[in-house]
């Protein structure tokens, strides 16, 4: 590990049990949420993290911030593995991780005005001991965000969704994290508002030298705000590269597929781009496909390997491609280079999670 | 160009409650969708572009709101008709789909009876062929194994499948007008790519006209023929999908535009995003409702009340609409 | 009026700096407003008329309690009309100047009995209340913020309370008592509530441990005992608040069951409503004025907590805010 590597995942899984029976639940089988994920966040830089629903993608960033039992594996932040943490020694440490939340409102506690829920956490830290200091940070910490001082006496149900979400990012930021955690920070605000919460995301990192992970579905945004991005599917990466590269050069076949489903707001793009339609849904993660987890819906998928060897995360030797630039998947080069052409996928049928295992995933 | 077959005229919505004032969610909208057009409603929430398709489909709460204004559908008036009469246009000549599949369809009934109910109440069928007409919708719309699926009950099928076994119920009797309030927000992209590209192909085979409801201005430019632009429940823009894009006269439809990170356009810049919320709002009786967040706001926008004027090239009555007295210039177009 | 001059005024002020017309990016924070969601319901309360009647009648019923040793003409242990009674021909006497109700049985005078009944009764239906509260609180807390296998372990023995009625368990619980009291009573009603309380409470907690603001707070770094006692249970409260208002006026109620089957305080020297109604059912062909006053009373009572209950019930939930 490099020493400007903030955090560093090994192997990660997160498994979470799914239990059946009347007096005695017994354990049935596991939700391969999270399984074996490799990354490393650099300081100061964006890693995106991107893919569809079911992908595992919140799970992972929750379980960084070991607010979801980790199943096996390592989270190494700053030098010290968190996943071994626990109680006391844990509560002290997540001042260095924050988290900003998808629904703002839900994320903020309805009882509490705004001024309290800044203080929460700095209290927690020890940070609160000299009240002069306290008043000044909460209203750096409003200046920081773009509110108004007076909004601090507010409660949250008197916000709008884009004001709100700022003041769940003042809450992250109250307790000086050095990496925050972004779970699809923007996809419930309203789109000209997505644009300022990016937008003061982004000159915080400047202004602060954050380190971020954003989590999204929304490949332009992710694309839009990180340095690095990784693409997940079934509880796996699939492709990691500097934003540019993958967009220009996207290697596996579901990155492809996902980066031609994305709309483009324009018209004369929308009408000449070719699209990869995919055909059927993402498998149970439940009961995930062996082999290689996208083999079920690829286009491109071969008779060997595929179905039977599940690729890793591998640099590729192909022209223009930055050795920055890993995909996991068995025939990217022949992909890249049209040797293999991709042919028609009868969709397999898939019965959704929730239809075979009635209990709740947790939160 | 063919005769419209839906014609909405100076629509008004108004939600009353006692305690409060009155609340125009639609306040006098009007636009044409001819048969084979897919037409857009986009805006953000709040914009009155939901309220609006219930509406047109008769389906707002009866008490609690005032709507007025036309809604022409083959020359007769939809908003004249009794609950009864509207009962049976809807699904017959109206079908529209809604934005989560799974609360639109009943949990407790098969797949297959919810789609050949839709068919009897409309057509004299037996129940056998009622259910093979079902069959056949599910095929239409890509639904895999449609025999087995038919027996299936909605938790059984995943978000996408829901969403085109609603689409099969919505078209299961081949409605003159589809109206698609945010059929694909609650889908992932890649199953949004399959939902739109099979409405797509739906309504260039039948000759469907489809009311696309959407907040995503990238769905509105793979879709949309026409697009009308709403903003606190009035039409700010009307265009044809391609002048809009190129160029966008209304500063809020310019905003939206600056707004949205693109895929395919280069990174490091800092969006232009429009300040601001929609509680900002001022009253459109007396102003501009945007003025407060616009750009090129001026005294006149404060002081009185823009009217929706023609304007630019295409749209629906063969000319653009525009509602601002200080239309976007060229030169500071979005990217 | 008030709010179109406060538009109007907003518009001219704008208008007035077109210069920086642009609201902040943020948009802009209402001046008014820092109200808190319990200031909010209050303020929907306060114009409810469901509640006030229901906060009026249950105020007098209290101011009542209070005052009631002043406002009784006659001690209700005292038998000023003892003479009048005749075990054969007119066991109950019949009102008569001094005695507007006229007395009971024992020649006890009914008015001062029902007016002091309201002490007994008040205090039978709050401390019934605090007490299965109280103790649903605690299991209802235990198992709803720890969960896992305590969870389990509560939520059974709730589970076993729960399927016996309700009724029939307070009944088997004051028929162990060795010697019956007001107590008895009071603790049997109580301990029906206590499972009704725990699993009210446990499943609004279960639902805040899962929620994203409680989240928040753990990845803040909040300590547990915190999460639970600022976050956890202040926004479970709610329905335990209604159902509280609810669990006086059946305590009320059920205290007068145990009475009317003779399960309730033998001690009938400080009169409670329900003990009066269980002691006049022998009476009641004859004259059924005896059983009328406190049965309306305790109508009355609990129909005042009801209807407080149910309002407030509609201005806790959220969804009826705005």
């Amino acid at each position: 590990m490099s020493s400007d590597t903030l955090l560093s995942v090994t192997g990660l899984k997160v498994h979470f049990p799914i239990k059946r029976g009347v007096v005695f639940d017994k354990t049935i089988g596991h939700v391969y949420a999270v399984d074996g994920v490799d990354l490393e966040i650099r300081r100061g830089e964006t890693y995106g993290l991107v893919g569809e629903s079911g992908c595992g993608k919140s799970t992972l960033g929750r379980a960084i911030l070991r607010l979801e039992e980790i199943t096996d594996g390592s989270v190494v932040f700053d030098g010290e593995d968190l996943a071994p943490l626990r109680g006391e020694a844990l509560r002290r440490r997540r001042q260095d991780l924050q988290m900003v939340f998808q629904d703002p409102l839900s994320s903020l506690d309805p009882r509490q005005s705004v001024q309290s829920l800044l203080v929460e956490g700095m209290k927690a830290h020890g940070l609160t001991a000299d009240k002069e200091a306290t008043r000044a940070r909460l209203r750096e910490l409003m200046a920081a965000v773009g509110l108004p001082e007076a909004a601090l006496s507010k409660y949250p149900h008197e916000f709008s969704g884009g004001q709100r979400q700022r003041i769940g990012i003042a809450r992250a930021l109250s307790v000086n994290p050095s990496l925050i955690v972004a779970d699809e920070p923007v996809s419930a605000l309203d789109v000209s508002v997505q644009a300022q919460v990016i937008n003061l995301l982004e000159s915080l990192q400047e202004s602060l030298g954050l380190t971020f992970l954003v989590i999204a579905h929304d490949l332009a945004v992710v694309r839009h705000i990180s340095d690095r991005v990784g693409v997940m599917y079934l509880g796996g990466l699939v492709e990691e590269a500097d934003a540019d590269s993958l967009y220009a050069t996207p290697l596996h076949p579901y990155t492809r597929a996902l980066m031609s489903a994305v709309p483009i707001p324009d018209p004369v793009v929308e009408d000449t781009r070719e699209q990869i339609l995919l055909t059927g849904d993402l498998p149970s993660p439940a009961a995930p496909p062996s082999g290689c987890r996208f083999h079920t819906r690829c286009p491109w998928k071969q008779a060997e390997r595929c179905d039977t060897e599940r690729p890793e995360l591998r640099v590729v030797e192909i022209d223009g491609v930055p050795a920055s630039h890993r995909v996991a998947c068995h025939y990217a080069e022949q992909i890249a280079s049209g040797k293999l052409q991709p042919h028609q996928v009868e969709p397999e049928l898939v019965v959704p999670l929730e239809a075979e295992v009635p209990v709740d995933l947790g939160p | 160009m063919s005769e419209p077959l839906l014609s909405v005229r100076d629509l008004k919505v108004t939600f009353t409650r006692q305690g409060a004032e009155p609340f125009h969610a639609v306040d006098g909208v009007s636009f044409d969708v001819r048969p084979g057009q897919t037409v857009g409603l986009v805006g953000e929430s709040g914009c009155g572009k939901s309220v609006t398709s219930l509406a047109i489909m008769g389906l707002l709460p009866r008490r609690g709101n005032s709507v007025s204004g036309q809604v022409m559908f083959e020359g007769t008036d939809l908003l004249g008709l009794s609950d009864k009469q509207m009962r049976e246009r809807r699904g017959r000549d109206l079908g529209m789909i809604f934005q989560d599949p799974l609360s639109s369809l009943n949990p407790v009934v098969s797949i297959g009876v919810q789609v050949a109910e839709v068919v009897q109440r409309h057509r004299q069928v037996s129940k056998s062929v009622a259910m093979e007409e079902a069959r056949a919708m599910l095929d239409k719309v890509g639904i895999p194994d449609p025999r087995r699926r038919l027996r299936e009950y909605p938790h059984q099928l995943s978000g996408g499948m829901r969403q085109r076994a609603l689409i099969a119920m919505a078209l299961a009797c081949r409605p003159r007008l589809l109206i698609a309030d945010e059929p694909t927000t609650a889908l992932d992209v890649t199953i949004q790519a399959q939902i739109l590209a099979l409405l797509k192909d739906l309504v260039s085979e039948s000759d469907t006209a489809l009311v696309m409801i959407t907040h995503d201005l990238g769905v509105v430019a793979g879709m949309c023929d026409d697009v009308n632009v709403l903003y606190g429940g009035r039409l700010v823009e009307r265009n044809m999908r391609h002048d809009l894009f190129a160029a966008p006269a209304h500063p809020y439809t310019n905003g939206l535009l600056g707004s949205i990170p693109r895929l395919d356009s280069a990174r490091g810049e800092p969006l232009d995003p429009i300040p601001g919320s929609v509680s900002d709002n001022l009253p459109w009786a007396e102003s501009c409702a945007f003025a407060p967040r616009c750009p090129s706001a001026a005294p006149d926008c404060l002081a009185s009340s823009p009217e929706l004027v023609p304007h630019g090239g295409g749209g629906t009555d063969g000319e653009g609409a525009l509602r601002c007295f200080h239309p976007v210039v060229p030169a500071e177009v979005a990217r | 009026m008030n709010l179109m001059s406060s538009k109007k005024e907003r518009i001219d002020s704008l208008a007035a700096s077109v210069a920086e017309v642009e609201v902040a990016e943020a948009g802009t924070v209402k001046d008014t407003g820092g109200e808190s969601l319990i200031a909010g319901a209050w303020r929907r309360l306060r114009r409810n008329p469901i509640f006030l009647i229901g906060l009026t009648l249950t105020a007098l019923f209290v101011l009542l309690a209070i005052i009631s040793p002043w406002l009784a003409p006659w001690d209700p242990a005292a038998q000023p009309l003892i003479d009048k009674v005749e075990r054969q021909s007119n066991p109950v006497p019949g009102p008569e100047p001094g005695h507007p109700l006229g007395g009971d049985n024992r020649g006890r005078d009914l008015l001062s009995r029902v007016l002091i009944g309201s002490q007994q009764t008040l205090v039978v239906g709050v401390v019934a209340t605090l007490i299965g509260l109280s103790g649903g609180l605690v299991l209802g807390t235990v198992a709803g913020a720890f969960g896992g296998w305590a969870d389990a372990l509560v939520m059974r023995v709730v589970d076993v309370m729960l399927s016996i009625p309700g009724l029939l368990l307070a009944f088997s619980l004051a028929a162990l008592a060795a010697r019956p009291s007001q107590w008895t009573v009071i603790i049997a009603i109580a301990i029906v509530q206590i499972p009704i309380f725990a699993r009210l409470l446990r499943g609004s907690m279960l639902a805040q441990r899962h929620s994203d603001h409680v989240l928040a707070a753990r990845a803040l770094g909040v300590r547990p005992s915190l999460i639970v006692m600022r976050h956890m249970l202040p926004n479970s409260m709610g329905p335990v608040i209604v159902q509280s208002t609810l669990v006086v006026a059946t305590s009320i109620i059920d205290a007068a069951a145990l009475s009317f089957l003779g399960l309730g305080n033998p001690d009938d020297r400080r009169p409670e409503w329900g003990q009066m109604l269980g002691a006049s059912q022998q009476y009641l062909n004859e004259h059924p004025h005896l059983a009328f006053w406190p049965a309306g009373c305790i109508i009355v009572v609990a129909l005042g907590f009801t209807l407080m209950g149910e309002s407030l019930r509609e201005a806790l939930d959220p969804k009826t805010r705005r």
